[in-house]
């Protein structure tokens, strides 16, 4: 009986620890102000040490990490400014750990965790906590998270398809590595030894205690200077600020439910012809907003589920804040902590690919996650036409290239997080070519990549299709080519193969992404998004085009003027600049001819006042001009020979 | 030795004079002429010399700090930029490093994209394509490099952006570029990313390098006419310019690298605002200097310059990967325009009204109110005492102004000004606890320096709200950035890219990088008409651990590399490293990345001569009556009664009490009713910030602190 209802109550709040106990004393709002920027600084500070001493490219140049502070019971009262899949995603590890080690903890204890049925967001984000005493009381934890290149699964790096949740990585359920100060080395070598980067690992290892002992030595000189009670008090004070900052804005919403449409995400990575459904239903309830996920798809046989905890409450967040307190037009600095997850509720019923059943593998989260967070931007696109986005690219194309160098009997690795695009939003054009919602990272440089792996770079820029049109466009997609100049392997997460990016308000819809092998090649392979294991030779070139967001508001409403630029600077075509915004733009002089633009836009009205048509169709219908890459002809002419 | 420093603010060139031998200092200042500030800055030296009765051909050296560089970015006004860059790379500016500014906004800009620095028509590919270990897969398409250059001459662009992909390894395909452009399009501007920063990460180096082309053709003209026409008068060394790591560039190194310039004004403004806290016995300084169109943030504790992180130098929103001086600027000054937009938005600034035509009193065609007519129209400024005299202002053209302001915002002209003041202090307040609040100084440990000519009007209310218990007005407020200029040393850094492992060190090559670099330096040292003593030449190599991506930078021994030196660089980067990141690796190999020298010669401090000391009570000949001012008592805007001095004739010890009005030659201190201040030897002003309803706040605050801390 009381199992049950913990797990119903765990299926929609995950394991919330109640309101906080310890007593607190009233704090002026000077020194409120000055532990808020001291919080603030303090994540910063942790995220560029762990960035700045890193080792792996992943966590070096894209910054695919979280750094935070927080209390004994995992409540989060900062976390630096890196990418949003992180953040808020600490306190459930801590939860996660908590539960074995609460009562356990001493000075000194360097704790890892990873599990992903205990609140880690996915095996390779590896958690590592030091405990922050201060006067002998446990105040909470310095913690960070990293994604690390392997953590020793079927397959280098990434594991889309993975037998079940022990097939996807080693599990690290609440160690010690250090105990009291002291290094446990047996499972210092367990832990280094059993992956495939035992040096790259290492260094981020040491790169993260390093980040951890610094943010335990800010707390406890916050705590010297103006007293523990009072930097506690501040912590949960502020924790109220941010909550009532953003229930102040549900509570500007009409109560109700507001409904997406029915996404398609392609496939689990292994049943390749079955589609997964994702419902998005928006409850408004007062100053609460829940997201409720039921009708999505049933969990799936691979790696493609979403850790309830780590992952999709951390997603559902996210969105909320993002669309309520859009920190560009929001007037007040609303700092993330703990008080922006309080109003927020997240219903998955327990069997679906968001709330998976144990042992179910769970690797590959992160573009189910951005689906969630696109449907409740759509669902709320006619209660908040001016702040939601057209549909956006929600997607994201995380790869592993890899291999293995016989002569120094070593893995290489390579992780790479391309990008999407955000769909055109009111008053703004869409943004293009950059991480989208939750994927915040930074691309590696290409003269980082070639000069350190045996991959070759031979082209990234905007891909040549046109923006999807709408009175506000949506944003670019980009084209990458990397080439394989020793015998590897690849192995991807990705999705938005087959459901393009939803247009808004007569906006068009966008373009899918693709995955293309040898595509100037005589016999080019379409590769599906999810791919794990795939060998590729000496040589093969691997092509990626990220999707292109969808338009918001009818592209017959946007001035011509605007169009003429989108066609000077090859954002759109003379072509598509006729069809779907109606302008018409002489080919010699690229004028916009003012009275052929009026005539046609008005017999276009009439043909189809809601503006909307497929950029699909026109895109097969006027391929665009297709220069062969230079690089790569010079490449192809060195491997054959 | 006699030096000038000049400083072009938007709205002032102000100068200073030092000479050495007989200690003696002397300040001027000119309306700076926009249209080509080198006008105002030769006129300036001119009648400064004057003043100082020499010779300008006896001045040894004119140090210079411009925004010049800086406000074509901000403004956006600079050249129309071509790229010429490897085929199937068009977009690396678009992309930048495919990160947003926000984690949780949809609705922000990449101002990369929304505001390109090279817009995607004029960047044009070309096929090429160098390795990464300098090899050539793709030569060089030489026809396509022509036709480009051809094709962004007819475009009619200014500037030519060379960004080819691993040009750092090996330049020859940009040199080819460069001249080929330079037979097709020989007017163009160029900028070449292998001569500019020969650096790895192709975004932030082709960042740099098309903000270069962006304000080198401006910037090149104003260098040229100005160290031209120093040379003229027969200033013997010539021109010097502040870089913006602090350090110093000739008028080459200045056109060949305009973006070193970038932030040159505001960094002088901290170096100056350091100094003068340092006299008055203060050495953590935050710095608010103000001009007519922005105030510039710094902070500097135990007397330090911070330096941003090379991942971190933008200058605005775009990425510049120069050393840099941690520096904020914003859009508030004296000449900020106050309007009221069109949705009914009530604004102070970014826009200003600058020198010409300057706010409405300044009688000089501009009718739009700024914040110095809302001065005077609260009479905090006497308008017969502007600029030491030398300029009337006419207060009704102020009150007119305000009054069509108020109109729109159904309040009284005084109410209109005292909003507008309160908006520009607002800014300024969150701008600083950006800068330490939120990077967690605590302002109670600071003295806020104020200066320009409109720091000090707005600074002690500044200080109160930010929660500096003292704010320091130095002597010559005015000019804090020109006084920065001859407060420092002068410091050049040469820099070459230089690969190698410390177990395995050529030690020989190693030796020959630096005794070029070496020789450099002290070339140019000597060329600055040093004498021996005075000439320092340091080693400093950025190295990191083998396999991490970001270096540290470490001072190496001069003298021979053998054992010990190696031994010795080895500890200093275990040290550093554990210094900056708590941890140290000492099994691990050091690689070095870059090897610099630095060039310093040593300046004489800049001392100003001790005031006169007098009694508490200020001499009547200072006091120069009282008059009505509008403050904000109780809440409420009120016609007060105020004392003026004239704080050229106040002594050392004298204290004053709120409301007070101190004029000067070249800026006015407001002390607010209900704080007091007090000169100090130096005769800088210090006003207690600690008095009144804000300080019993912070008070309570500190004691707690103590008393929890306890």
């Amino acid at each position: 009986m009381t199992t049950e209802m913990d797990t119903a109550t765990f299926a929609e709040l995950g394991r919330l620890p109640g309101p906080p106990t310890r007593e607190r004393v009233p704090v002026d709002p000077i020194t409120m102000r000055v532990l808020t920027g001291a919080f603030r600084a303090t994540a910063q500070e942790m995220a560029g040490v762990l960035f700045r001493m890193s080792y792996s490219s992943i966590i070096r140049e894209s910054e695919d990490l979280g750094c935070g502070l927080f209390d004994h019971e995992g409540r989060e009262i900062c976390e630096s400014e890196s990418t949003p899949m992180h953040i808020g995603s600490l306190p459930w590890y801590i939860r996660g750990f908590m539960r074995r080690l609460k009562g356990k903890i001493r000075e000194g204890d360097v704790i890892i965790h990873n599990h992903p049925y205990h609140g880690a967001s996915h095996t390779p984000d590896i958690a590592v906590a030091v405990p922050v005493f201060f006067e002998g009381e446990l105040l909470g934890f310095s913690a960070v998270t990293a994604h690390v290149l392997d953590v020793g699964g079927s397959f280098p790096g990434v594991n889309a398809d993975a037998f079940d949740v022990y097939a996807e990585g080693k599990l690290y359920d609440g160690l010690r590595l250090y105990q009291g100060g002291e290094l446990n080395e047996d499972l210092d070598r367990h832990l280094f030894e059993n992956v495939r980067t035992e040096d790259m690992n290492r260094g981020d290892m040491n790169a993260m205690i390093a980040s951890c002992e610094l943010g335990r030595r800010r707390m406890v000189e916050l705590c010297a200077r103006y007293g523990v009670d009072t930097v506690m008090s501040s912590a949960y004070d502020l924790m109220d600020y941010s909550e009532r900052m953003l229930r102040q804005e549900i509570e500007k919403l009409p109560d109700g439910e507001y409904t997406a449409p029915t996404a398609w995400l392609d496939d689990d990575a292994r049943n390749r012809d079955v589609r997964l459904r994702v419902e998005t239903k928006v409850i408004v309830e007062g100053g609460d907003i829940s997201i409720d996920l039921t009708g999505s798809n049933a969990e799936v046989p691979t790696g493609y589920n979403v850790p309830y905890e780590g992952s999709l409450l951390v997603g559902a967040y996210f969105a909320i804040r993002t669309i309520l307190l859009d920190e560009a037009t929001f007037p007040e600095y609303v700092p993330q902590n703990e008080g922006v997850f309080r109003p927020v509720k997240v219903i998955a019923p327990k069997g679906t690919i968001f709330n998976p059943n144990f042992p179910r593998a769970c690797f590959s989260r992160f573009c189910q996650v951005q689906r969630v967070v696109d449907n409740t931007i759509l669902a709320l696109a006619d209660v908040l036409p001016e702040k939601v986005t057209a549909g956006n690219s929600a997607h994201v194309n995380f790869c592993s290239y890899s291999g293995f160098l016989e002569e120094q009997q070593q893995y290489w690795i390579y992780l790479e997080v391309n990008e999407g695009s955000y769909g055109g939003r009111f008053g703004k054009d869409g943004m293009d070519s950059v991480d989208n919602l939750m994927a915040n990272t930074r691309n590696n440089p290409i003269e980082e990549l070639d000069m350190r792996f045996p991959i070759r770079n031979e082209q990234y820029e905007l891909r040549p299709e046109p923006a999807a049109p709408g009175r506000w466009r949506g944003g670019l997609g980009i084209v990458r080519r990397n080439r394989f100049l020793v015998d590897g392997t690849y192995s991807s997460e990705g999705d938005r193969h087959t459901d393009p990016p939803r247009g808004i308000l007569g906006g068009w819809d966008g373009l899918t992404a693709s995955l293309v092998k040898n595509p100037d090649g005589e016999a080019p392979e379409e590769l599906p998004a999810k791919v794990t294991g795939a060998p590729f030779a000496a040589g093969e070139l691997l092509q990626i085009l990220g999707p292109n967001a969808a338009g918001y508001g009818n592209p017959l409403d946007r001035p011509p003027g605007d169009v003429r630029e989108d066609v000077l600077d090859d954002f759109t075509s003379i072509e598509l600049a006729r069809d779907a915004y109606g302008v018409v733009i002489e080919p010699g002089t690229l004028e916009v001819d003012g009275p052929a633009t009026e005539k046609l836009r008005a017999e276009l009205r009439g043909r189809h006042a809601d503006g909307n048509g497929s950029l699909i169709d026109h895109v097969s219908s006027n391929p665009s001009e297709r220069r062969p890459n230079p690089i790569s002809a010079a490449s192809e002419r060195a491997f054959s020979e | 030795m006699k030096r000038i420093g000049v400083d072009v603010g938007g709205t002032f060139t102000d100068l200073i004079y030092a000479s050495d031998e007989d200690q003696r200092i002397l300040v001027h200042k000119t309306p700076t002429t926009p249209q080509d500030p080198s006008v105002a800055t030769l006129t300036g030296v001119e009648e400064l010399c004057r003043m100082a009765e020499t010779e300008p051909a006896s001045v040894d050296q004119v140090f210079h700090g411009t925004t010049i560089a800086t406000n074509i970015v901000v403004e956006h006004n600079g050249a129309k930029v071509g790229m010429i860059t490897t085929e199937g790379y068009r977009d690396i500016l678009h992309i930048a490093r495919h990160k947003k500014p926000l984690n949780f906004s949809n609705y922000q800009d990449l101002p990369w994209q929304r505001y390109p620095i090279v817009r995607r028509r004029y960047r044009l590919t070309v096929p090429e394509r160098v390795l990464a270990d300098g090899s050539v897969l793709v030569p060089l398409d030489e026809d396509a490099v022509r036709d480009a250059a051809r094709r962004l001459k007819e475009e009619g662009c200014e500037a030519v952006a060379v960004c080819l992909l691993f040009s750092f390894v090996n330049p020859e395909h940009e040199t080819k570029v460069r001249s080929i452009l330079e037979e097709e399009f020989p007017e163009a501007y160029l900028s070449v990313s292998s001569e500019v920063l020969p650096q790895y990460r192709e975004y932030e180096r082709f960042s740099t390098v098309a903000l270069n082309a962006y304000v080198g053709p401006k910037v090149a003209r104003y260098v040229d006419r100005l160290d031209g026409g120093l040379r003229e008068r027969g200033v013997r060394a010539g021109l010097h310019l502040m870089t913006s790591a602090s350090g110093v560039a000739t008028p080459q190194g200045a056109v060949e690298r305009p973006v070193n310039l970038l932030m040159s004004g505001p960094i002088a403004g901290v170096v100056g605002g350091i100094w003068a806290g340092r006299q008055a016995g203060f050495d953590n300084v935050i710095t608010l200097d103000v001009g007519g169109t922005s105030a510039d943030i710094g902070l500097a504790q135990r007397g330090e310059l911070r330096m941003k992180h090379l991942l971190d130098t933008r200058v605005g929103p775009y990425q510049a990967m120069i050393p840099m001086v941690d520096v904020d600027t914003i859009g508030a000054g004296g000449g900020s325009v106050a309007y009221v937009d069109a949705g009914g938005m009530f604004h102070v600034g970014p826009r200003s009204a600058g020198a010409d035509p300057g706010p409405a009193s300044y009688d000089r065609g501009g009718t739009e109110p700024t914040a110095t007519d809302a001065m005077v129209e609260l009479g905090r400024i006497p308008p017969d005492n502007f600029l030491g005299g030398n300029m009337d202002l006419r207060p009704e053209l102020a009150h007119e102004a305000m009054e069509r302001l108020g109109q729109k915002l159904d309040m009284s002209a005084e109410k209109a000004a005292a909003g507008a003041l309160a908006v520009l202090v607002a800014g300024m307040v969150q701008s600083i606890e950006e800068n330490s609040v939120r990077k967690g100084y605590d302002p109670r440990d600071f003295a806020l320096v104020a200066g320009g000519g409109a720091g000090p009007m707005f600074a002690a209310e500044v200080g109160r709200e930010v929660g500096t218990p003292k704010v320091v007005v130095p002597r010559y407020p005015g000019i804090m950035a020109a006084v920065g200029l001859l407060a420092t040393d002068m410091v050049y850094e040469y820099v070459r890219t230089y690969y190698d492992l410390v177990s395995t060190l050529d030690r020989g090559r190693l030796q020959e990088q630096f005794a070029e670099l070496e020789e450099e330096a002290l070339t140019q040292l000597r060329e600055d008409g040093l004498s021996e003593d005075r000439m320092v030449v340091e080693r400093v190599i950025d190295c990191r651990y083998v396999g991490q991506g970001y270096e540290l930078r470490v001072n190496a021994e001069s003298g021979e590399i053998d054992d010990a030196w190696l031994r010795k660089l080895a500890a200093a980067f275990h040290d550093a490293h554990e210094r900056e990141y708590s941890r140290r690796f000492e099994e691990n190999d050091i690689q070095i990345v870059n090897v610099r020298v630095r060039g310093v010669g040593l300046m004489e401090e800049l001392r100003l001569p001790e005031i006169e000391a007098g009694d508490a009570r200020p001499d009547d000949a200072a006091h120069h009556g009282k008059r009505e001012v509008w403050f904000h008592v109780d809440g409420e805007l009120k016609k007060v009664e105020c004392d003026f001095y004239d704080r050229e004739l106040l002594r050392a010890g004298n204290k004053i009490q709120g409301p007070a009005v101190l004029t000067q030659f070249d800026t006015t201190i407001v002390v607010p009713p209900g704080l007091d201040a007090e000169v100090d030897g130096s005769g800088n002003v210090v006003i207690d910030c600690t008095g009144g309803e804000a300080a019993g706040v912070i008070e309570a605050a500190a004691e707690k602190a103590e008393a929890g801390g306890a």
